[in-house]
């Protein structure tokens, strides 16, 4: 090895070694300093601590963490099943059938990225109030389940989907349905999994909307109450970093679960 | 197997229409080829018999009954596609089995037929394989499997052999012969190459620009090609083409001289003259037809641009003038690239001649 490859390699390490340490001390700072009392984590101590089980016992008394846990998970699953299911039958609808009308839709679709969601909020709001679906999940639900960006990322996947495949299922017998059911799904099973992995942290993560229409302590998420924590007159941060970490790991456990499929997905591949 | 009646058929995309009134009888049992070059519209006719595609007008029966707003899998038809599409998720066995298990069919039966086919086609070992561990050979022997399990009235090809390499290609055009053989059973099949449908058909179908331009047995086609198009689509090296014009007619005959050489005349029968003297005609010549100096009809002379060497036979890539290029298949002689020129011979007898708008003159 050359001096000039042997420096770039030493720079690729740097770069990449500063990179992953950027990215991974949230988490670093998120776990020590869970084992210290909140005084020591605002002193700027770095170190671990032993206050993990006063911290783990605190946070276990101050919240009912069997029901934010099933309320974050029944929101999360549901909603991404039925994102996924409404925006892949959408994506395969977009791609698979033509007509006059299909591109005009399809850029409508697209322009709603580029609408805020802080545009949207006080709308969404009212016609909740409206339905009386205030402080109810399905009101969290409701406005996620025809995702644009999971629309567009499915059609996109879609055409690497031979349509050929699609006519031997014709001719095998296959309705419309049951191409979808039995031959796209299996097949795009990479980008089911990718947007899963997506779809379920954003869900999971779901802050500002539950915050609007979640009013009731029975009906509050993981996020609403961690950051109920936090916010609180004298916030008790070991405590606070309990809860962030109890929150992170369902997220963590699906990435490193469906990794090798997200990945898969993310690079359009299909087996 | 089962008859094939094509009568009026038409396909229409908005205004623009892509098969313009195709009428065709294919007998029960036979092997036809659809053939043109891309964009005339075959695989779009296969397609249409197999009802991935509306029919915009016109008329199509399978085995005498109607078939035009028939489901795909209702049409007694099975297709094997260029892609092989294979269910990716799927074994050889489930790939195979998967319609005839859809349509109900008992676990039994769907097995002993998929054996059956798996037998026939050598797949035995490769049964509990998926897609993606076969090589391309064996995948399209699957996807041929795959139809035959099914029984079917109709084989629809759509140019199954064009993903394979030139050896494999050879390979599987031998096998789907010896099956024609074995399973006498009406099979359609696409191509745009012309030596498969030359070797594989029992009759040709030459399309081109949504037309039938000619129907025939393979080598009515390249013995009394109808026109130029025909002409120069059936054959390999294609035909070559030479400007002339009619020297002098009689009753029986025309003399034609050619415009890049006057001095070249050739007489050819023609029954009924619908030319005068004078008039622009096209002279074919197939490669494999010209002769040695002096042993034919009519001489010659071409410059040499260029000598390809295959071993048993010599393609010679010349020019009569400036614009007219030609292709002579010369067995015999070796040292033609080292050549400037080269006198050749035409016989009238295994020449062609075609009016100014392509069509035979006979």
């Amino acid at each position: 090895m050359n001096v000039s490859r042997r420096a770039t390699t030493v720079l690729q390490y740097a770069f990449l070694g500063t990179a992953a340490f950027l990215s991974i001390f949230p988490f670093i700072w998120m776990a020590i300093s869970s084992t210290n009392k909140s005084i020591d984590i605002i002193s700027g101590r770095t170190g671990i601590g032993d206050a993990f089980g006063t911290n783990v016992a605190n946070f276990f008394s101050q919240v009912d963490v069997p029901l934010v846990f099933w309320n974050s998970t029944k929101l999360a699953v549901l909603a991404t099943l039925l994102t996924i299911v409404v925006s892949s039958l959408a994506g395969y609808g977009f791609e698979m059938f033509r007509s006059k009308a299909r591109d005009r839709i399809y850029a409508l679709v697209l322009l709603t990225l580029m609408v805020p969601f802080a545009a949207l909020m006080i709308p969404l709001f009212m016609m909740m109030a409206r339905s009386g679906l205030i402080n109810t999940h399905i009101a969290i639900m409701l406005p996620t389940i025809a995702s644009a960006f999971i629309i567009f990322y499915f059609r996109q996947s879609t055409k690497a989907f031979q349509t050929e495949l699609r006519d031997a299922a014709k001719v095998d017998g296959l309705k419309e349905w049951q191409i979808f059911l039995y031959i796209y799904v299996p097949v795009m099973r990479s980008t089911y999994a990718a947007a899963f992995v997506i779809v379920f942290m954003t869900n999971w993560n779901n802050y500002l909307w539950p915050l609007i229409v979640l009013q009731s302590n029975e009906t509050k998420t993981i996020t609403l109450v961690v950051s109920s924590l936090a916010s609180a007159y004298y916030p008790d941060y070991g405590v606070v970093m309990i809860g962030t970490i109890l929150a992170t790991l369902p997220t963590l456990l699906v990435f490193f679960v469906m990794q090798r499929q997200f990945v898969q997905g993310m690079l359009g591949s299909v087996k | 197997m089962a008859e094939v009646r094509l009568t009026d058929i038409r396909k229409r995309f908005g205004a623009l229409e892509i098969i313009k009134g195709v009428d065709l009888s294919i007998e029960a049992g036979e092997f036809v080829v659809f053939v043109g070059p891309s964009g005339c519209g075959k695989s779009t006719l296969l397609r249409m018999i197999a009802g991935l595609e509306d029919i915009s007008s016109g008329e199509l029966t399978i085995g005498g009954t109607v078939m035009n707003d028939v489901d795909p899998s209702k049409r007694g038809i099975a297709m094997v596609f260029q892609s092989y599409a294979l269910y990716p998720h799927m074994t050889v066995r489930e790939n195979m089995g998967f319609a005839l298990k859809f349509a109900g069919m008992a676990k039994g039966e769907v097995d002993a037929r998929v054996n059956d086919a798996a037998r026939i086609l050598e797949l035995e070992p490769l049964l509990d394989r998926k897609p993606k561990a076969l090589s391309g050979g064996q995948r399209q022997r699957v996807a041929i499997g795959r139809a035959i399990v099914r029984n079917p009235l109709v084989f629809l090809f759509d140019e199954p052999l064009s993903n394979l390499d030139a050896e494999l290609r050879v390979h599987m055009r031998v096998e789907i012969a010896k099956l024609h053989k074995e399973l006498k059973s009406t099979i359609i099949y696409v191509t745009h190459d012309q030596v498969e449908a030359m070797t594989l058909a029992d009759k040709i179908v030459v399309l081109r620009s949504g037309v039938v331009e000619q129907v025939g047995a393979p080598l009515k086609l390249y013995d009394d090609p109808s026109n130029t198009f025909v002409a120069g689509f059936i054959g390999s090296p294609r035909m070559n083409f030479l400007k002339a014009h009619i020297a002098s007619l009689t009753d029986k005959n025309a003399t034609v001289s050619l415009t890049s050489q006057p001095d070249v005349r050739l007489t050819l029968p023609i029954a009924a003259p619908s030319v005068a003297v004078g008039d622009v005609v096209t002279l074919g010549v197939r490669p494999e037809h010209f002769l040695g100096q002096g042993k034919g009809d009519a001489d010659v002379k071409v410059k040499v641009d260029v000598a390809e060497h295959l071993g048993n036979t010599s393609y010679v890539y010349a020019h009569v003038s400036d614009e007219e290029r030609i292709i002579i298949e010369h067995g015999d002689v070796r040292d033609i690239a080292s050549r400037e020129t080269l006198t050749v011979a035409i016989a009238a007898s295994r020449s062609f001649l075609f009016d100014k708008n392509g069509n035979r003159l006979r």
